[in-house]
């Protein structure tokens, strides 16, 4: 979707206009909002059921030092925390505990003066259960809001009907997964996966030609990836992939495995499929030429998607891999444990994007010529 | 043979195949980078500070993507200027964003990858965590500069504004999407657990590991929206200056 048509000039979007006025009302506006999300969670401890306080002074009373076996060095702090609670029977009501945390915060986190916190109650004291953490996230998510209306203006509504069609897709599909006592079958990520895309393709490109050639490439690239993956991992019998190692997951790991690198690469061969069918199909050339023509666009494309993948599922490994390396294991150990898995998925995605470009050119060349014999 | 390597060779075959020149230079950059990142991890685990190696290794990461991958070289300067001012911008959001916002390390659902390790390894979690935020949006980053760079390059920059500003409207739908699916994906295991486990959705809300994701992707989702205007205007301003 990425080719533009050249258009005549006409009047410039409204944030071009000269006019500081304009430019001070937009931020004063968008200032406006975001302190009102974040008055508004932060106010919002009525709505829960557990025990929410802020947290009105600490004091560090004691740090203590530490060393492990492997000769790291670290310290551990203990908070002594006073807190007003903010709901429930005893709403008002100041409570004291400690909060200990380690300097280098892997597992706990230090509390600082305004912030809200979850408590739990045992034995008539209070201790702290968790961060409340909806304010920050929040905020965040106002602020890209604003950005998104901000500069697509009212198109930002179709990229957020997608969002939210394929949220709900998704929980269905876990639903059904749970429905089938936590033995995920496979034809429930085949039906996501094809609901995923002609959901997807319809609501960006609506039901035309283009949209069918876009959901027919999108899933014959993505499920060709795959078989490729699973078939090259079968070959070599997984030797150098430790699949058990997938997070969060007891059951069935290897499926999970690929049921992450289906979803996670659908999108980034979405795009590039849309991109390239929508150019083509706009060529009026001959099928040759669109297929040449398609190859191109492709070819351009493929290498910055693959690093969109790469960096997302890199990144998740980083701070495991840290904790390896200073536990004592090999760097070479720790690369094909940890780091191992999302280099695979990454590889695995990007054969998909990359068997998308002559897929895509195929299709949508002979989709369009079709259409102009017809 | 192991299987990652025949993945590796694989990938190189069918990027080789589709994409000659340019394919053997995207493979190039996916090596470089999975280079880059080996050693940052190495560094950061040697005692280095986690957010300043994570700068670092960000901006050797995006030159790589940007200029083996795209193979224009006046459309990958724009993008890579573009882009380095994208995340100026963004180291501030994320040190701010995960200052506040208590998600560093791991949570309750990472305990059994914990089992017998120690957690008290002297390094920073939270600017590991800022590293690790900013890292993955730098494919994003990228792809959405180059996208724009190039677009604006085929396109008249003065004449043909509505153009350039509806070309950037798609691309930011588009990369949305990408990076939607490309985080579900990556964190499907984590969805599932709880749903199996009824979080109730107070809980989600509220959980380490599941608001540390959202804030990646917002993250990423934030840097795309600021890459399309920055990237026009760094192309302006090339253009005005060769004007002169």
């Amino acid at each position: 979707m990425r080719t533009t048509k050249s258009f005549a000039p006409t009047t410039l979007p409204s944030w071009r206009q000269p006019g500081w006025r304009r430019y001070l009302l937009t931020v004063g506006i968008a200032a406006v909002i975001l302190l009102l999300v974040w008055f508004g969670l932060r106010h919002d401890a009525g709505l829960y059921s557990r025990q929410v306080a802020q947290v009105e002074s600490v004091r560090t009373t004691a740090v203590s030092k530490l060393v492990d076996d492997h000769d790291n060095k670290d310290a551990q702090v203990r908070q002594q925390v006073r807190a007003r609670l903010l709901n429930g029977k005893h709403k008002g009501q100041v409570v004291h505990f400690t909060n200990s945390y380690t300097r280098s915060q892997a597992i706990d986190f230090p509390l600082r003066t305004h912030q809200q916190v979850f408590l739990s109650k045992s034995q008539g004291s209070y201790q702290l259960s968790d961060a409340k953490r909806d304010s920050v996230s929040g905020v965040l998510l106002a602020l890209v809001l604003i950005l998104l209306f901000t500069f697509t203006g009212l198109h930002a509504f179709q990229t957020l009907a997608a969002i939210a069609l394929n949220t709900g897709i998704f929980m269905l599909g876990i639903n059904g997964l749970l429905k089938s006592h936590g033995n995920w079958p496979w034809y429930i990520m085949g039906i996501l996966a094809v609901v995923f895309t002609i959901a997807t393709a319809l609501l960006i490109i609506g039901p035309r030609r283009v949209g069918f050639s876009i959901g027919l490439a999108t899933l014959l690239s993505t499920l060709l990836a795959v078989g490729l993956g699973y078939g090259i991992m079968t070959a070599f019998n997984y030797r150098g992939i430790h699949i058990e190692e997938v997070r969060y997951v007891t059951q069935n790991p290897r499926l999970i495995f690929f049921a992450q690198i289906v979803i996670g690469a659908l999108g980034a061969v979405l795009d590039e499929t849309s991109d390239i069918s929508v150019a083509v199909f706009q060529l009026p050339a001959d099928a040759k030429v669109r297929f040449q023509a398609g190859m191109a666009i492709g070819r351009k494309i493929m290498g910055p998607l693959i690093a969109v993948l790469f960096m997302i599922f890199m990144a998740d490994t980083f701070a495991e891999s840290i904790l390896w390396l200073r536990n004592g294991n090999t760097i070479a150990y720790t690369v094909s444990w940890v780091m191992g898995l999302g280099f695979a998925q990454s590889l695995i995605s990007a054969f998909g994007i990359v068997l998308a470009v002559p897929i895509t050119s195929g299709l949508a060349a002979l989709l369009a010529g079709k259409k102009v014999a017809a | 043979m192991n299987a990652m390597l025949a993945l590796i060779i694989c990938l190189f075959v069918l990027l080789l195949a589709v994409g000659g020149k340019q394919g053997t230079g995207s493979f190039a950059a996916l090596m470089l980078n999975s280079l880059i990142i080996m050693i940052a991890v190495i560094l950061m685990a040697g005692g280095f500070a986690p957010l300043g190696v994570g700068i670092v290794a960000g901006m050797l990461i995006l030159a790589c993507t940007i200029f083996l991958s795209s193979g224009d070289n006046e459309v990958a300067g724009i993008a890579f200027v573009a882009s380095l001012i994208v995340l100026a911008c963004l180291v501030l959001v994320v040190f701010t964003a995960l200052h506040l916002s208590a998600t560093a390390g791991f949570g309750a659902e990472d305990g059994e990858d914990l089992e017998g390790m120690s957690t008290a390894i002297g390094v920073s979690f939270r600017q590991l965590a800022m590293a690790a935020g900013l890292m993955s949006t730098l494919g994003a980053i990228a792809e959405a500069a180059i996208a724009v760079a190039a677009g604006m390059h085929e396109l008249d920059i003065e004449a043909d504004l509505p153009g350039i500003m509806r070309m950037g409207r798609e691309i930011i739908g588009t990369a949305i999407n990408t990076l939607f699916f490309g985080f579900f994906g990556g964190f499907c295991g984590l969805f599932i657990w709880f749903a199996q486990l009824h979080y109730p959705l107070w809980q989600v809300l509220n959980n380490k590991i599941f608001v540390s994701e959202m804030l990646d992707v917002l993250f990423s989702v934030l840097a795309v929206i600021l890459t399309i205007p920055v990237t026009i205007w760094v192309a302006r301003q090339r253009a005005h200056a060769v004007r002169r």
